[in-house]
């Protein structure tokens, strides 16, 4: 061995020995959990180790373009940026151990545009600029991660997250994927003067349960089923010689080929119908039955909904809806997202308040009144998770004045037996008695009307209360026109009224994200509720607050909090990017929810809220505690728009 | 025979024509002057021996990082392994898991020490309990090489209590100087895993040192002195 070489190992076995704990440390985060070995062994070699006293600048938008990579080994370090009109700083984000910066300012060879100053003491690994280039050519998991930001954080935890599920329930599809993927057969089609007898044996020879009538141009015209066939078959007076068009459903439902299961699933569920064509550019290329949803069908999603709507008693939907928990759960395991959960839960909750409110008129007699029945909060916004309780009413039509009592209180009787039916179903009777039974939320328009008027007029602490809970409102059952004439008009005196909105922007800041400056997140201290936060009033709560203040004071009708972030977006009332980043970190704060009522229901616990962050996994726990921030920044331009 | 040649006995006697060219070309040493801490060139050494005996152990391993700039380089680092004859197995195998085959297969204690002290370069050493390391060296590099250290150490035993009182660790060790910073090190104990922790340690006390305005080498022994001087007439008071 010469001396150069021994020199080297000399050097070698130290660097092998450091370097080796610095790997393992590295190894504990993305994305250089995904790099190859020798890739890490090399970022390592290529690393100094700095240390940034609490409060020391480490980049400056002043310092010209960057000229290195950090990665944080220990510590905090803030992202702060000076807002326009403001003495104070924003800090825009924190990155802690295990994260590293900057990458758009890297990539773009610029000088950040955020001021980094170490929240704490820090230590940080850092790379010259030319090792940050050879190191994002060299690796393919480090350049994705690069490229796509904290963005792809949220990718990998949807990714994780189906990979679980595909391992332990076997399925190899998920509810996003494309319908073309799931039908490989050429769609069986006949004319419209094909006789009955022959398309069933064009049916019959490809063994599949729907022929799809089409024109010339393969434009789907009608469609008909296994299920249309029975019906015929029954009728001893049906000639199997007539032209199918007399018997087929015509304009059958169609999406493009590019729509997703869970899209189809969701087609099928409301509307009753077990086939849907695939149409592209007007023209027929698929059909997607029930069957076809095979990992839905197991999580008997449209079998559900269907059995829902038709139950024949009570007795049949309160069985019925214990299979929803199930239904959850698989979903959650095939990777659907908290809105795809969500969207479901309040489908299958809306039939069977629609099909309780049925039975009970058939049990009760129908009063002969016309009504519709209107929810409210979580309901409202649907936006319900497996933990819910009632909270609706009724607007009935009455077109004299003076009969107006007299209505309610023979509706009254029924509105107590839909409660009463629907706490059998599992809907919690509301302990703030916010129920259609009780006689001041069995209105008139009118008298709707002059309700949410007082509550605009008059802002009471409690009326503060309730208009969070009435202004998230939406029609379930019977005729929605009334009720959406009425909101319009509250809606102007809405936004005629700074006064109410400076209340409700007050109202909206009361629920501070569990987010401190130094720690990680806030916590309970004492009692039973100790080192856990409330994922619902803290987490959700800043941006459902939020988004119906700004919804209300611009006008925008609907009640779902995503939908209204959205309609602020296109109205321009907040920034593109600051709506995408609130709707992801809703939709995150939601997802954790769910999982934790899931597991909670598996274990036999009562479902709560709270939530320990320490139980989740690193990668959960980073995005939460950016989640919050994103709460925090809703909050604080609400703060800054009303003055407060 | 003399009896008594084994005590006049230097091992530097038998260095090859090659080792004494080197010895002669290593570079010199950095004062403690004017030059400033970011411009200065620390090793930070740890050295394993076979005891505590400063006139009889060995070194047996030597681990050393580099401060420049205020910052570690991880990829600048260097461990070795001296090969010791008839090495005896002591229960200080213990804290310096070093085995004795390892020893065997050691570099010669010679060249190992020359590729060393070619690595720290212009340097001013720096170490935990500098003291110990310093004595060690000395001997090893007068018995092995001929060679007189002329390089000063800085001691991070040292500098901490004096930058950090509020610490109230006055005699602190690695250990716990390491749990006061809050400083996560999975693996210490083999001799470039200690520098390195002595070095994170020694980073955040040059950081505290450039805030209280010590800028130079001289300020900061200057300090030293004056800081020694005021614990040793506290002590007396007491």
């Amino acid at each position: 061995m010469t001396r150069e070489d021994r020199y080297e190992q000399a050097g070698k076995t130290a660097v092998m020995q450091n370097v080796h704990g610095t790997i393992s440390f590295l190894l504990a985060y993305p994305p250089f959990n995904q790099m190859e070995h020798a890739h890490l062994a090399w970022l390592v070699e290529h690393a100094q180790l700095r240390f940034y006293a609490a409060g020391e600048h480490i980049l400056d938008p002043q310092d010209g373009p960057v000229e290195q990579f950090f990665i944080v080994k220990q510590g905090l370090i803030r992202g702060e940026r000076l807002l326009a009109g403001q003495q104070e700083t924003d800090t825009t984000f924190e990155i802690s151990t295990g994260e590293c910066f900057p990458l758009a300012a890297l990539l773009g060879e610029r000088e950040t545009r955020t001021l980094h100053l170490a929240g704490e003491d820090t230590f940080c690994f850092t790379i010259s600029r030319a090792d940050f280039v050879s190191l994002f050519r060299r690796s393919l998991p480090f350049r994705d991660f690069a490229l796509r930001g904290v963005s792809s954080l949220l990718d990998q935890v949807n990714l994780q997250a189906q990979q679980q599920a595909s391992e332990s329930l076997g399925s190899h599809y998920s509810l996003d994927t494309g319908l073309a993927e799931l039908t490989d057969r050429k769609p069986v089609t006949c004319e419209l003067d094909t006789p009955i007898r022959a398309a069933v044996r064009l049916m019959h020879e490809a063994s599949v349960g729907s022929i799809v009538i089409t024109d010339a141009a393969q434009r789907p015209l009608g469609i008909f089923t296994l299920r249309d066939l029975r019906g015929l078959i029954a009728d001893a007076a049906t000639d199997l010689e007539q032209p199918i068009s007399q018997v087929m459903t015509a304009n059958p439902s169609h999406l493009p080929s590019c729509a997703t299961a869970f899209d189809a699933a969701i087609a099928m569920t409301s509307k009753h119908i077990a086939h849907i064509c695939l149409v592209d550019n007007g023209r027929l290329t698929g059909v997607v039955s029930e069957r076809d949803l095979f990992s839905l069908q197991r999580v008997d999603l449209v079998h559900i909904a269907r059995t829902l709507r038709e139950a024949p008693n009570l007795e049949t939907l309160i069985a019925l809806r214990s299979g929803i928990r199930r239904l959850v759960d698989s979903m959650l395991a095939h990777g659907a997202s908290s809105t795809q959960v969500t969207r479901i839960i309040t489908l299958l909750n809306d039939h069977s308040v629609c099909r309780v409110i049925e039975l009970c008129l058939q049990q009760e007699g129908d009063p002969g009144i016309e009504f519709s029945w209107l929810c409210f909060g979580s309901e409202g916004r649907q936006e319900q998770t497996l933990h819910t309780d009632q909270d609706n009413g009724i607007l009935f039509t009455c077109h004299d004045n003076s009969a107006t009592e007299q209505t309610r209180q023979r509706l009254l009787p029924l509105a107590k037996r839909i409660n009463q039916a629907l706490a059998d179903c599992g809907f919690t009777l509301c302990k703030g008695n916010i129920m259609a039974g009780n006689p001041e939320l069995c209105l008139s328009a009118p008298e709707w009307a002059e309700r949410f008027g007082r509550i605009i007029n008059s802002t009471t602490p409690k009326n503060l209360l309730a208009s969070s809970i009435y202004f998230d409102f939406r029609v379930v059952w019977g005729d929605a026109g009334a009720a959406e004439r009425m909101f319009q008009s509250v809606l102007k005196r809405i936004a005629g009224n700074s006064l109410f909105q400076h209340q409700m922007a007050q109202n909206a800041l009361m629920h501070r994200p569990p987010i401190g400056r130094l720690r990680e997140f806030i916590l309970a201290r004492s009692g039973s509720e100790k080192d856990t936060l409330d994922l619902k009033v803290q987490g959700l709560g800043p941006f459902v607050d939020g988004a119906r203040l700004l919804a209300l004071a611009n006008g925008i009708a609907n009640s779902n909090t995503l939908v209204r972030l959205q309609a602020l977006r296109e109205a321009g009332v907040i920034e593109p990017l600051d709506a995408d980043a609130y709707v992801e970190a809703y939709h995150f704060i939601q997802l954790t929810r769910m999982q934790q009522h899931q597991q909670q229901d598996r274990d036999g616990r009562a479902l709560s809220n709270r939530i320990d962050p320490d139980s989740l996994n690193h990668l959960d726990r980073r995005i939460l505690r950016e989640s919050f921030r994103q709460a925090k920044r809703l909050q604080a331009s609400i703060a800054l728009r009303y003055n407060l | 025979m003399n009896p008594l040649q084994w005590l006049n006995k230097r091992r530097h006697d038998s260095l090859t024509q090659e080792q004494r060219q080197r010895c002669e070309q290593l570079p010199n040493s950095q004062a403690l002057d004017g030059t400033e801490l970011k411009d200065t060139r620390l090793v930070v050494v740890d050295l394993e021996t076979s005891g505590l005996n400063v006139h009889r152990d060995l070194i047996l391993s030597v681990g050393a990082v580099v401060i420049e700039d205020q910052c570690v380089d991880l990829g600048s680092q260097y461990e070795c392994t001296l090969y010791r004859e008839n090495h005896q197995v002591t229960e200080s195998i213990l804290i310096h898991g070093i085995a004795p085959s390892a020893i065997a297969q050691g570099v010669d204690a010679a060249d190992a020490l020359l590729d060393f002290m070619t690595f720290s370069g212009e340097c001013v050493f720096v170490a935990f309990h500098a003291a110990f390391d310093q004595r060690m060296l000395l001997r090893g590099l007068r018995l092995d090489l001929g060679y007189k250290l002329r390089h000063k150490f800085l001691d991070v035993a040292e500098i901490a209590p004096m930058l950090y009182p509020e610490a109230n660790l006055p005699k602190g060790s690695l250990d716990e100087w390491q749990a006061y910073f809050g400083l996560l090190n999975s693996q210490r104990h083999n001799a470039a895993a200690d520098a390195l922790a002595t070095a994170e340690i020694m980073l955040i006390l040059l950081s505290r040192a450039r805030t209280s305005g010590i800028r130079t080498l001289g300020e900061l022994n200057g300090k030293l002195r004056h800081w020694r001087r005021l614990r040793q007439a506290r002590i007396g008071s007491i």
